[in-house]
């Protein structure tokens, strides 16, 4: 048997303790500023595609709102900014006409027209194309290109939110002729944009390495490289971050913010999510068909504790189905009132029977959406309400979605894609929307007639009374509007985009410098 | 000669019953999950536009119609298309299948490497202090959950102690840690089989008789029980490098590691029948080399099985 003679100890030793303290180095020399020239961050999935007309996945959007530009630009005041389109106007009521940027060249150095524009819009919703974001621009009857940096788009009807649309998903600007030359799959695997980052690499489920694009025209961005990492897993996300081994993670949960707060070179930084978190509900089932029921549920929901027990705080309290920063938020409105007493009189004023209601949720799909429904039924049972909740995994939920065939109520975290009601309630509550479970004549009119007109004060009005509709007849009970945190280095100036874009052109992120 | 060739042959033909069976088998299961349409879509896509996806990607068509031509394309090579990546399902995997092997080879290095020399000294010094500390340890290592093992180490040695990187692929300092909570149940396990097994040989007559013409005890070990023992050591040493080569979830997806098992089971969830398939293919063609390589070992180490 070797023997382990005293000196090999000792040398095993000193080599263990020199490794240690080669590794304590950065610790020390971490400090508030860096001199990095590359910007390494982590979420917590790999993305599936590069071309931004097959995919809507918040994974994917980080990158290609990143690799491609807009011709409006939604920055994380969630205002509208120029993109590659420096002004716009409406003409009328339906033609809108947008002045391109000029001397923008794409990655590949071919220069960017109105050809681009007017192609990659109608792109989206060319059925040989068979995109997956072709609902965004239904409202589109025409393009034209009448010179290389004019684009004028006609609406079938008038739609006040045509800048918004392009402004998110699907109005991701591609190039015509390189797509046009080296088809659909190759654009896919080597993307070409004319955003501020290029594509390198891609090793799927590892990471995704990018170069700095030094002509952007919105200037440089404060890095020469970027690499993003898939971490799926929270605890090692969270490792990565305190150990200095990436500058920003995505979806840090609430439990996890004072450990990053409290580390010396971390903090967190969140933005008020631009959506909210509701149960959404089946009102053609019994008991959810009657309004009195589904009142019962709303006033039995202890919201404010789910904020602080489940949430550390971070989140508000909603106080209808427009979500707060969204246009048209009602801020006279107070949140939604806590009241069990009040519930069980509506209940028994429903004449409610003990009809089991059934939650149906996902465990970890969205943040704290099992707690929540455990939480929920606790409260629900309290006021006599035969509550029980099934975990569903989250691809029966997305079948169950699409046959409409939810049990009761289920978790649904709609974002505002629009920053106004239309891309959030509407989109997903109107009929023949994929929450279309519940109808109402007046509700369904004031929705229409807000959607075509470009008359805002109209639209204030009549989503006043559509939220008024909602809040008493609940075809969404909303629970909580949360932050969206993120973990980040001290050394780290960014600003976080509430509607899950990524932004990291220079107005919302650089480099602390000494 | 043509021993040989029936060898071979007989193994050949089970090799290709197997893999029949196990296509079929994943075939059949991964649709009757589900639809994978509904994941592809965003959640507000009209009817007509999942109907139209269904038909492009032939699952609108007879379910023994979609089993022909998938046996018909396998035949060929053709695993189909990937319908989260949009790429070939065979492509898809071939690129996981690096870090797979990478990740496979080092757990099972490190492994053997550490579990046959404590399993054998485990075995000749019995019931030493040694001994009950090895199997105690291994027992842990049997009994933890990767996931809690690997979380561990990652706190531990990575954030506490700093000495190598959290997660991720790249140098070798990225491989420790993946390695060593992948390796640690195949570790326990191939010590354990390796300790009874060498136990049992040193019990044989033909140890008794080595000894008593006075064998130096290093050579009775070497020589009379290791050979004696190993026939059930390299089958479970071959199927614990199997295991590790088929891909590992727990610790792929602890680590952030690209490898194929992680790839599976995100597959699973997408519905993405043809890389599942071809993953499960893979992953069964390398288990019957293996299966295969194994018995030619068997022969080698034991003229016993060679006659039969």
């Amino acid at each position: 048997m070797a023997r382990v003679t005293r000196r090999a100890l000792l040398k095993g030793a000193a080599a263990l303790g020199a490794a240690a303290a080669v590794a304590q180095v950065p610790d020390i020399a971490r400090a508030q500023t860096t001199g990095k020239r590359e910007l390494v961050w982590a979420q917590g999935g790999d993305i599936s595609k590069f071309d931004p007309h097959f995919s809507t996945s918040a994974n994917d959007i980080r990158i290609s709102f990143n690799l491609y530009d807009n011709l409006v630009s939604r920055h994380p005041d969630q205002k509208l900014y120029p993109g590659l389109a420096t002004e716009w106007k409406l003409e009328g009521q339906t033609t809108w006409r947008f002045k391109l940027r000029q001397g923008v060249k794409w990655h590949n150095g071919d220069p960017f027209t109105s050809a681009d524009a007017k192609w990659s819009l109608e792109r989206t919703y060319d059925p040989s194309v068979k995109a997956r974001v072709n609902t965004v621009f239904t409202t589109i009857d025409r393009i034209e290109a009448p010179d290389a940096t004019t684009l004028v788009i006609h609406t079938k009807k008038p739609d006040p939110l045509l800048p918004q649309r392009l402004a998110f998903y699907g109005g991701q600007i591609v190039p015509m002729k390189y797509v046009q030359k080296v088809g659909n799959d190759e654009f896919n695997s080597k993307p070409v944009g004319t955003g501020p980052i290029k594509f390198v690499s891609w090793t799927k489920d590892d990471k995704i390495v990018m170069d700095a694009n030094k002509d952007y025209w919105g200037g440089k961005p404060d890095f020469d490289r970027m690499i993003v990492r898939a971490v799926p897993e929270m605890a090692p996300r969270v490792a990565a971050l305190l150990k200095g081994e990436v500058d920003i993670i995505t979806q840090l949960p609430p439990d996890q913010g004072e450990r990053v707060n409290g580390h010396p070179s971390t903090r967190v930084a969140g933005a008020l999510y631009a959506g909210l978190y509701v149960l959404a509900v089946n009102s053609k089932v019994k008991p959810l068909d009657n309004p009195l029921v589904k009142q019962a549920l709303a006033l039995a929901i202890d919201r404010d504790a789910i904020v602080k027990e489940l949430w550390r705080g971070r989140g508000i309290v909603p106080s209808g189905p427009i979500a707060k920063g969204d246009n048209h938020f009602d801020a006279s409105l107070p949140p939604l009132a806590y009241n069990p007493k009040e519930a069980r009189e509506r209940l028994r004023k429903a004449g409610y029977k003990n009809e089991e209601v059934v939650i149906e949720t996902t465990s970890g799909y969205m943040a704290n959406d099992k707690p929540m429904a455990e939480a929920i039924q606790g409260m629900w049972r309290d006021v006599g309400i035969n509550a029980k909740v099934e975990i569903v995994e989250y691809s029966v939920r997305a079948q169950k979605n699409r046959d409409k065939s939810f049990k009761g109520c289920w978790w649904s975290d709609p974002t505002s894609t629009l920053g106004d009601p239309d891309g959030m309630m509407w989109r997903l509550l109107g009929p023949g929307g994929p929450q279309d479970y519940w109808r109402h004549a007046e509700w369904d009119e004031l929705g229409n007639a807000a959607r075509f007109s470009v008359d805002e004060k109209f639209r204030g009005e009549a989503y006043k009374k559509m939220t008024r509709i909602v809040l008493e007849h609940f075809p969404w009970i909303p629970v909580i509007q949360p932050y969206e945190d993120y973990g980040l280095q001290k050394y780290v100036d960014w600003t976080p985009n509430p509607n899950q874009q990524f932004e990291i052109r220079r107005f919302a992120f650089k480099f602390k410098r000494a | 000669m043509s021993a040989l060739f029936t060898f071979l042959g007989t193994r050949f033909v089970r090799a290709l019953v197997a893999l029949w069976l196990v296509s079929t088998v994943v075939f059949v299961v991964m649709r009757l999950s589900g639809d994978p349409v509904p994941l592809l879509l965003p959640p507000d896509a009209p009817r007509a536009e999942i109907f139209r996806v269904r038909a492009e990607l032939g699952l609108d068509r007879p379910i023994l119609v979609q089993y022909g031509v998938f046996l018909g394309n396998v035949l060929a090579g053709d695993f189909g298309r990937s319908i989260h990546f949009r790429e070939p399902a065979m492509r898809v995997v071939a690129s996981y299948l690096p870090a797979t092997v990478e990740l496979g080879l080092a757990a099972f290095a490190l492994a053997a490497l550490v579990a046959l020399p404590i399993g054998v000294v485990s075995a000749v010094k019995r019931n030493s202090l040694l001994d009950h500390m090895a199997m105690s340890l291994a027992l842990v290592g049997q009994a933890a959950p990767t996931f809690f093992l690997g979380i561990l180490f990652i706190l531990l040695i990575s954030l506490k102690a700093g000495l190598v990187p959290t997660s991720g692929r790249g140098t070798w300092m990225h491989l420790v840690l993946p390695a060593l909570t992948l390796g640690a149940f195949a570790m326990a396990s191939i010590a354990r089989l390796t300790r009874s097994a060498v136990l049992e040989a040193l019990g044989m007559d033909y140890v008794r008789t080595a000894r008593a013409k006075g064998l130096a005890e290093i050579w009775v070990v070497a020589k009379h029980t290791l050979r004696n023992a190993a026939l059930p050591i390299v089958t479970i040493t071959g199927l614990q490098f199997g295991t590790l080569l088929g891909g590992a979830v727990v610790t792929e997806t602890v680590f952030a590691w690209p490898g194929i098992g992680r790839l599976a089971i995100q597959s699973i969830y997408n519905r993405d029948y043809p890389v599942v398939q071809a993953a499960v293919f893979l992953s069964a063609v390398m288990f019957i080399i293996l299966n295969f390589v194994i018995d030619v070992i068997y022969g080698v180490l034991d003229p016993r099985v060679r006659a039969r």
